[in-house]
């Protein structure tokens, strides 16, 4: 890095809001450290330090919690980390609104804090809440269980101030939860990955906390069977707030039921709301499965919630590869049913849990013993990917050391809709700064 | 634009003839006027040419000519927009999607449809019903818009409260490009891969190509319904109850207002047994489980008599709950009784901003002489004022022009928005500076040109221009042709 931008940064945010050398550990990624990672505390100071790097043609990696920061390809050149964390404040909560507006860099953890001791809360609940930062999470559209009844980031977030490539504040949406005036930026941001802007600032729909709540889970002798299951609860008149389903490796790391035979399967299914309809709705589960070989119906705490977001991710010890699945609500447990069997083939371990009425599927790949061969790695999520494909789904490689990623790639291809988004991303970020090289279609 | 010679004309009539077939392509000045304007008659355009298309190959055969003689080009659905929308060019091809109105497929066990865009909204509905399955986004219009229509607008209803809006039922769309590609947008999973294309295209009001198929979601029917009248003598206290239930943690389906002049209006024509001397009502919707719905409700009604109502009257049976519904649907044909013309306002704001918004709406349109009757969406303080005037009284309609834009005003000044629903068009394309900045306009401006570089494909819309192409009022009021016929009213 030039010696005159870094102390342009600093006179931009601060000699002590921007790193260099050895404090740079905690943000080199795949092996690669940037030249600097630079912490405005304002959307003033985003804009000037983002300007600042498109006038020399440096690229910028936005950085919220770096929860997601292995996800993609590696930046092709090094670069800024652009780190949001002077930006955490909860700006405006309005409860009679159920809107909310906040810095891109609170974490979720804290902003829910804040939101729930108003009685209130943003339905969404990804992993790693107390590291991931809204921006990120809507950067990265990450989301958990209760998207299966609450809907993903894109249906929360109304308002959205990025910092464009050009060091442009621009604002898209607003603040009211119904409107249509101009193009719907915030969809457009919301799991773009750092790639077309950064995101500084969200306002979101919230909803208030559900009076009681209660978790179900059911254990099944055959994930086979949870297919029918799961198709049964959807057709139902049940208005379940999750319907998480994980096979027996799953489900014995996330400590759900650690006596589930291998090739089974527990489906746990969340309902909230008054009291009584929580009570009817689990005596209505009850009566729904039993018929369908549901057994040993545990009632769990709400504190399994995290757990279940964070399912399979810490099933193998030997992680060699993660990736996340979208397939249609019908093909889920035949996905992971499968795709297990794809994993065996080879010698391999996985293990698999889905958000199951959304078709969100994710599997970890792992072996026992010494770490496997990259190739080898690759052949199987190669064929897991064309198993999704063939469903008329997609897979990610959602994480994967660069030995694999560089023989398999990380995004699947999105066809011909890839080349409307090499335009987006040509006529938002002409010049490539924004995360080079991350992201799909090249882009 | 260059005018085009007869003969070049009759040229090429016959080639859009080899397009689409002889029976699908209108040229003649006669019949062209009927797509010269949608719901709002304000503004009118005559086009060159209207074809019919009955497949996307048709659509994208007919861009694709349109491109080659740099033709602008617009999407029709049943043109019951209320923006001005889908108005073509002063010249240049309507491409009407009305014979592309097929259900090609229901996959029940995934909870989707993909349908062709000239599909009328209801009949998606009426399609799934039988299997215990409806579409949930339900303007007033859904006995004749079309889906295609509602993507372009992301339209609402008064369902929108619970449902979400259009965009949140959409999960991936076939698109004919500007360029006349034929793309994928999304898909039938929940997640597409990368940008979220779809999610981009809807409410982008026809200028970033034309959908020719859509896969949408389908919901399970509610178990049981609920709805209930609150009654108040001061349109303040209906206001501060609409607050007051939401901080009360409940969210019923839909939550709407009926002002006194629309309760009077509603009673001389149609005696849906609203009390006269009513300042303003709430029409409450509640549905979900059966089990629990008598709590929730008595919580809703205690929520309404702590913020003021005089009185709440629950529906005891269906047809008592259609009789609610009916005063609140009833209103345009209302308004038809006591004042020759009326226009809808559509703007949004923060719901805690009712009481002072709406007595902004009072004055404004008490300053220019008229009168206004409210009714609206108020749990997503999505305000439709509608100015009762006289169009044969000159002036009048520029006096309601004038007020009109004086409400947006307020409504962006208390951080709300200028459109809830019915977009931007013609109509509003001037306003937009009222809630964007240069740069948010420039970056729309450049996610345009990804779509659409060239711009023929519904031109003059959305962006802030000059209204030269088009012929502006004082043009006399005409209602649409399905509120002629009772079946729908303008919210
Ligand atoms: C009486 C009445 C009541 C109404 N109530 C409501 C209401 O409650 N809520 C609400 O939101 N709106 C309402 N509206 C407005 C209107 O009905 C909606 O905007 C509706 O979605 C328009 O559908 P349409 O098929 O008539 O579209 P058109 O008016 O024909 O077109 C609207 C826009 O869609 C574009 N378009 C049409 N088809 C396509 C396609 N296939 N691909 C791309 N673009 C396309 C057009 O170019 C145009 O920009 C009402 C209108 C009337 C007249």
């Amino acid at each position: 890095m030039p010696g005159a931008l870094r102390e342009k940064l600093s006179a931009a945010v601060g000699p002590a809001n921007v790193l260099t050398g050895i404090e740079l550990s905690p943000y080199v990624v795949e092996g690669r450290t940037p030249d600097a990672a630079v912490f405005p505390g304002s959307i003033d100071e985003v804009a000037a330090v983002v300007g600042l790097a498109a006038n020399e043609g440096v690229p910028v990696t936005p950085w919220g919690g770096g929860a997601a920061a292995s996800v993609g390809m590696p930046a092709a050149r090094a670069g800024l980390v652009l780190g949001l964390r002077r930006m955490s404040r909860l700006l405006e909560h309005e409860p009679a609104d159920l809107t909310a507006t906040v810095e891109a860099g609170m974490t979720m953890g804290a902003f829910q804090a804040a939101l729930g001791g108003r009685g209130q809360w943003m339905s969404l609940d990804p992993a790693d809440a107390d590291r991931a930062t809204v921006g990120g999470v809507l950067a990265t559209n990450a989301f958990g269980p209760r998207r299966h009844l609450y809907g993903a980031a894109r249906d929360l977030l109304i308002g959205v101030t990025v910092v464009t490539a050009d060091g442009a504040v621009v604002r898209g949406g607003g603040k009211v939860v119904k409107n249509v005036a101009g193009y719907d930026l915030p969809k457009l941001f919301v799991g773009s990955y750092g790639t077309l802007g950064v995101i500084v600032e969200a306002t979101v729909k919230l909803r208030p906390l559900p009076d009681h709540e209660q978790l179900q889970a059911v254990r099944f002798e055959r994930l086979k069977d949870t297919g029918v299951a799961v198709k049964a609860i959807m057709g139902s008149d049940l208005i379940p707030s999750a319907i998480e389903l994980l096979d027996a490796a799953a489900a014995s790391s996330a400590g759900l039921a650690a006596d589930t035979p291998a090739g089974g399967a527990v489906l746990v299914v969340g309902f909230d709301g008054p009291r009584e309809q929580v009570a009817w709705q689990c005596a209505e589960l009850a009566r729904i499965l039993v018929p369908l070989g549901g057994q040993q119906t545990r009632t769990l705490e709400a504190e399994a919630w995290s757990r279940l977001a964070a399912a399979p991710g810490t099933a193998r010890p030997a992680t060699a590869a993660v990736m996340t699945f979208s397939v249609v609500p019908s093909l889920v447990a035949e996905t992971m049913d499968r795709g297990a069997g794809i994993a065996r083939a080879r010698g391999l371990h996985s293990a698999w849990a889905a958000h199951a009425g959304v078709g969100a599927v994710r599997a970890v790949l792992a072996s026992d013993a010494a770490p496997h061969e990259p190739a080898a790695i690759a052949t199987v999520l190669g064929e897991w990917r064309e198993m999704a494909r063939a469903g008329g789904g997609h897979a990610t490689l959602a994480w994967a050391p660069l030995a694999v990623k560089s023989r398999i790639p990380v995004w699947d291809d999105p066809g011909a809709a890839g080349r409307i988004m090499q335009r987006i991303k040509s006529q938002l970020d002409p010049g490539n700064i924004l995360n080079p090289g991350r992201f799909i279609a090249g882009i | 634009m260059a005018t085009l010679t007869d003969s070049r004309k009759r040229e090429l009539r016959r080639e859009l003839e080899t397009i689409v077939g002889p029976d699908a392509v209108l040229s003649d000045p006669d019949e062209l006027l009927v797509y010269e304007s949608d719901g709002l008659t304000l503004f009118r355009a005559l086009a060159d040419f209207v074809v019919f298309p009955t497949s996307t190959e048709h659509v994208s055969a007919v861009v694709k000519l349109a491109n080659r003689e740099r033709l602008p080009f617009v999407a029709r659905g049943a043109g019951t927009g209320l923006s001005g929308g889908c108005l073509p060019a002063e010249g240049g091809v309507v491409i009407s999607l009305m014979r592309m109105n097929r259900v090609l497929e229901v996959d029940y066990d995934n909870q989707l449809a993909v349908v062709e865009p000239g599909l009328v909204n209801l009949h998606l509905s009426w399609k799934v019903g039988p299997r215990g399955y409806y579409y949930a986004p339900d303007p007033s219009s859904q006995q004749a818009c079309t889906i295609g229509g509602n993507i372009a607008n992301n339209s609402g209803g008064p369902h929108t409260l619970k449902y979400g809006v259009t965009t949140n039922h959409v999960l991936g769309l076939q698109v004919v490009m500007p360029d006349g590609e034929i793309v994928w947008l999304g898909g039938r999973t929940r997640d597409a891969q990368g940008y979220d294309l779809a999610g981009v295209f809807v409410g982008s009001e026809g200028t970033f190509g034309i959908a020719t198929k859509i896969v949408v979601r389908i919901l399970k029917k509610p178990q049981a319904v609920k709805t209930v009248l609150a009654v108040f003598d001061q349109i303040d206290r209906a206001s501060a109850a609409v607050s007051a239930v939401i901080a009360r943690g409940l969210v019923p389906a839909a939550m709407e207002m009926i002002d006194h002049l629309t309760i009077q209006a509603v009673e001389d024509a149609f005696n849906c047994g609203y009390p006269r001397d009513a300042d303003a009502a709430l029409l409450i919707e509640l549905d979900g489980l059966a089990v629990g719905m008598e709590g929730q409700l008595e919580r809703i009604v205690e929520a309404c008599r702590d913020a003021g109502a005089r009185e709440t009257r629950t529906a005891k049976s269906e047809s008592e709950r259609q009789l609610l519904w009916k005063g609140r649907k009833s209103a345009f044909g209302a308004y038809g009784r006591v004042s020759p013309a009326y226009m809808v306002m559509d703007g949004v704001i923060p719901r805690t901003k009712l009481p002072y918004v709406l007595s902004r709406v009072n004055e404004i349109v008490a300053a220019h002489g008229l009168r206004v009757g409210n009714v609206f969406h108020a749990g997503d303080g999505n305000l439709h004022p509608n100015i009762l005037y006289d169009p044969r009284k000159p002036g009048e309609e520029e006096r309601v022009v004038a007020a009109g834009a004086e409400i947006m005003k307020v409504c962006a000044e208390v951080g709300g928005s200028i459109s809830g629903e019915h977009g931007i068009g013609l109509e509003k394309s001037d306003f937009m500076p009222f809630i964007f900045s240069a740069a948010d306009l420039t970056l729309m401006q450049r996610l345009k040109n990804a779509f659409n570089p060239t711009g023929l494909c519904n031109p003059g819309k959305i962006f802030p221009t000059k209204k030269s192409c088009v012929e502006v009022g004082p043009v006399a009021y005409r209602p649409h042709a399905i509120e002629e016929k009772g079946l729908a009213q303008r919210f």
